[in-house]
């Protein structure tokens, strides 16, 4: 288990370096250029080239990654070319945003769809499956930007009951924080909740299906005592798994909903960044979304190996 | 106020053109404020009780509260210097001031300048400055600090976003302190409508101090009437009212919040719940919904806002100047105008007198005639069908502008592939700028307020952004010409000059004139539309 957890620590490292190779290349394919971001569409060639010039973008695209590479792994993260403003304190604040409204989206996602997942499991081809099967499906086809507007006017225009951005006040109590989140968070709980709940399903459909469940009930246990202390440990393993790959996705994906619920999280930042050139700022915040993918990951097969001892002593 | 005889000579002049018939009114009062005219003057050229303009105000107007406005967030770091994008200049503007002001009327309201004079050719123009205004850390605005802020605008070695709108009319060194309180301006060639580049329209002439170094959003210091006391980059700027405003008993608001968003959509949301109380732009697509909204108010302004549908001279096919004749002549422009914008523009004529302009000819409106452009496509040589590529950039009406086009062109024998770009790509950088190269492209211009705006850049033989690479050296002369003009009819028929050879040439066709809509809560007032998305805070309260 040690080996096993120090194998994947040890991978983190080089991930992320390939990670910065890959964002520095690809930022170049992106049409535009930091010098023409920052000075607009008016300033005159010459003016857009002495910038290029003064910024060092015209230098060789390894010499500039090797400028950067060598102040990052030193600590120094620098500022933001296009804003003139500190990377490591605007992108953690942003992390910090992104962060917690990914923490109310899993606390109503995973409740929700674990239960009804279940749910259906334990009821197979049985109308309360059907029910919640196709309502799970047809959820997680709608796109976020839909659902997201729907809400905004039926819950933040028409009932006036969430705030219509989510951005958080500073000093805001956490019954006012959880107000502005809880908007943002609904067309998020619906696009997982589909995927999740059918995957706890078909979880439990399985193991209800093994000889160990039939055992159980053989033996005149209660069917509840039998799906709470036998099946459900087996049957979310593949479960925890598809949440801990999800966790990046909330972390740094999310470009839709932060500009439809004006939240500032680090998908639109990553966007802006990569369509401004800004360097500083797009490896810093892809590298840290990166880290939170394998550490989600991690976390998630670290998770299954506790609950599942023959995974456990496997990887020993 | 004490007119210089230059400018009495020329009110003379303003006033016979009114009496005969052959400028309005409101063409006197522009004019007039534009050569630096003072109010005294007008009215007693007038005679007439000449009411001072002054915005809708009820008396029992209330003081206080914070108005929130909903606009896009700044591209880069606020500098007045560099900024070119609405979410900076309305930063900037509720911070610091310019010399005069241009009203949606393109009358000059004077600001940090009480007047302003031409010599007698209108190559050298002296400004005088208001006293007792000081900025916001009390230094005094001085005579010094104009002269700075425009050398530094001019100076091709700063990063100045003016730089390119001063091109060929004011260089560096060429400002000079000539008394305590006044600024001549040595033009490169002489320019009537001067006053403008150190208006509100050159949206980078706010007067900063003379010792300003870049750092506008560490060290946010101007005249204006709020002060930037919170700057949080692509999320808001929070502005408290400036005790030390010049303008006594203004501004009425205590503060003012600016909201940051990166669409319009959710600018349209938060205004119907009342989460803002003004966006600063309401561009017609997206926003429908607010326009039957009972509770906004839509603020309207003509504006010279365009899009050009450029076609390359030196290019074929479009190098034969019939086929870019028979192209124009597909377009069925009210329609245009309807299904764009439900009416909320004005028709354009492939010229660039927009209506908005005073002293725009009427040269007759283009109108569709497939039959005409037929025989032109014949009569170049085009028997069959002719193909060629419209691209374009995805920016507000212009995908399905392109649509119209395309359709329009058609029954004509002319099939249009549509190559659709993302603004990023269209402008591009360094070798690679589709819209200064494609044979034929959409672009879309901000509004400006003088028609040499346009021509200097687009569409004269060294422009810079001259798409269709269009070089016609009479138009070119005739271009000079006017900027020299003072005397209206003069002017007036020159314009009509360059709107012909323009609009036969049709380097560009420019089918509408866009309405700037500005959508505000009921209880906003004092605020009004601006053809350039400008916000002027100083007279506005909540009621």
């Amino acid at each position: 288990m040690v080996r096993f957890l120090l194998r994947r620590l040890g991978l983190i490292v080089p991930t992320l370096w390939l990670v910065s190779l890959l964002i520095f290349g690809l930022a170049e394919i992106v049409p535009g250029d930091v010098a023409r971001t920052i000075l607009g569409p008016y300033a005159t060639p010459q003016q857009v080239e002495a910038l290029r010039h003064q910024l060092g973008a015209d230098r060789p695209l390894l010499v500039r990654y090797a400028h950067w590479l060598s102040n990052f792994v030193t600590g120094n993260w620098g500022d933001s070319v296009i804003l003139h403003t500190p990377v490591r304190p605007f992108v953690f604040a942003r992390l910090a945003n992104s962060v917690q409204l990914a923490l109310v989206a899993l606390l109503i996602t995973i409740p929700i769809s674990l239960v009804l997942g279940v749910l259906a499991g334990l009821h197979v081809d049985r109308p309360t499956d059907l029910a919640i099967s196709v309502i799970g499906l047809a959820l997680t086809a709608i796109p976020e930007f839909v659902s997201g507007v729907l809400f905004l006017v039926v819950f933040g225009v028409q009932l006036g009951w969430f705030p219509i951005i989510a951005e958080v006040p500073p000093g805001a109590t956490l019954v006012e924080r959880l107000r502005h989140l809880l908007l943002p968070a609904i067309p998020l709980m619906l696009v997982l909740f589909g995927y999740i709940a059918r995957m706890a399903r078909a979880g439990m459909v399985d193991v209800m299906d093994s000889a160990y469940i039939r055992t159980a009930v053989l033996k005149g246990l209660p069917r509840w005592y039998v799906v709470t202390h036998h099946a459900l440990r087996n049957a979310l393993l593949p479960t925890i798994t598809v949440i801990g790959a999800q966790v990046g996705w909330l972390v740094g994906g999310l470009v839709v909903v932060e500009i439809l619920f004006t939240y500032p999280g680090l998908g639109k930042l990553i966007y802006d960044s990569a369509i401004g050139h800004d360097i500083p700022v797009l490896e810093a915040t892809a590298l840290v979304v990166a880290t939170i993918f394998m550490v989600s990951n991690l976390t998630a097969d670290l998770v299954v190996a506790l609950l599942n001892p023959r995974i456990r002593y496997a990887r020993e | 106020m004490r007119e210089s005889p230059v400018q009495w000579e020329f009110g003379q002049h303003l006033l016979e053109e009114l009496l005969a018939g052959r400028i309005t009114r409101r063409e006197f009062v522009r004019s007039a404020t534009v050569v630096g005219l003072s109010l005294s003057g007008i009215v007693s050229l007038l005679a007439v009780g000449a009411k001072q303009e002054v915005r809708a105000q009820t008396p029992q107007v209330k003081k206080g509260g914070t108005m929130t406005v909903a606009l896009v967030p700044p591209t880069a770091a606020v500098d007045p210097v560099t900024m070119f994008d609405a979410g900076a200049i309305a930063v900037v503007q509720q911070v610091a001031e310019y010399l005069v002001w241009a009203e949606n009327d393109l009358s000059l309201r004077p600001v940090l300048a009480t007047r302003w004079e031409p010599d007698q050719n209108g190559k050298t123009w002296t400004f005088t400055l208001r006293g007792g205004v000081t900025f916001s850390d009390g230094r005094p605005v001085t005579a010094d600090d104009v002269v700075a802020t425009f050398d530094r605008l001019t100076d091709p070695k700063t990063n100045s976003a003016a730089l390119s709108n001063f091109k060929g009319i004011l260089s560096k060194g060429n400002i000079e302190k000539v008394g305590q309180n006044r600024v001549a301006f040595h033009l490169d060639r002489p320019f009537v409508d001067f006053p403008y580049f150190v208006s509100s329209t050159n949206y980078n002439a706010v007067v900063l101090p003379k010792d300003y170094a870049g750092d506008f959003e560490k060290r946010p210091i101007g005249s204006g009437p709020f002060l930037l006391t919170a700057y949080s980059p692509k999320q808001s700027a929070s502005f408290k009212r400036n005790p030390r405003y010049w303008q006594e008993g203004l501004p009425y608001l205590e503060g003012v919040e600016l909201r940051f968003f990166a669409e319009p959509q959710p600018q349209v949301l938060a205004l119907q719940a009342s989460a803002v109380d003004m966006m600063l732009a309401t561009p017609f697509q997206g926003s429908q919904a607010l326009f039957t909204d009972p509770n906004v108010t839509i603020l309207t302004t003509r504006s010279s806002k365009h899009r050009a549908v450029h076609m390359r001279v030196d290019t074929a096919p479009f190098s034969d100047k019939r086929l870019r004749q028979a192209i124009a002549l597909c377009l069925d422009r009210p329609k245009i105008v309807q299904g764009l914008f439900q009416g909320r523009a004005d028709v354009g004529n492939d010229e660039v007198f927009a209506p908005v302009f005073p002293d725009g000819p009427n040269i007759g409106v283009r109108t569709q005639n497939y039959q005409k452009a037929k025989q032109l496509l014949q009569a170049a040589g085009f028997s069959g069908e002719v193909k060629i590529t419209l691209t374009y950039e995805v920016y507000q009406e212009v995908p399905q502008y392109a649509v119209f086009l395309q359709e329009m062109m058609k029954p004509a024998g002319v099939n249009v592939v549509l190559e659709q770009m993302t603004q990023a790509q269209y402008y591009g950088s360094g070798s690679n700028q589709p819209w200064l190269q494609v044979a034929m492209g959409i672009t879309d211009w901000a509004s400006r307020v003088t028609p040499s705006q346009f021509v200097l850049p687009a569409y004269t033989c060294g422009g810079v952004w001259n798409s269709a690479h269009w070089c016609n050296e009479d138009f070119d002369t005739l271009a000079k010409q006017f900027d020299a003009t003072l005397d209206k009819t003069r002017r007036r028929s020159i314009a009509r000059r360059m709107a012909l050879i323009q609009q036969d040439a049709t380097p560009a066709i420019i089918s509408y004139w866009i309405n700037a809509p500005r959508a505000v809560r009921k209880r906003v007032q004092g605020v009004a539309a601006s053809g350039s998305d400008f916000l002027d805070l100083t007279k506005a309260s909540l009621a």
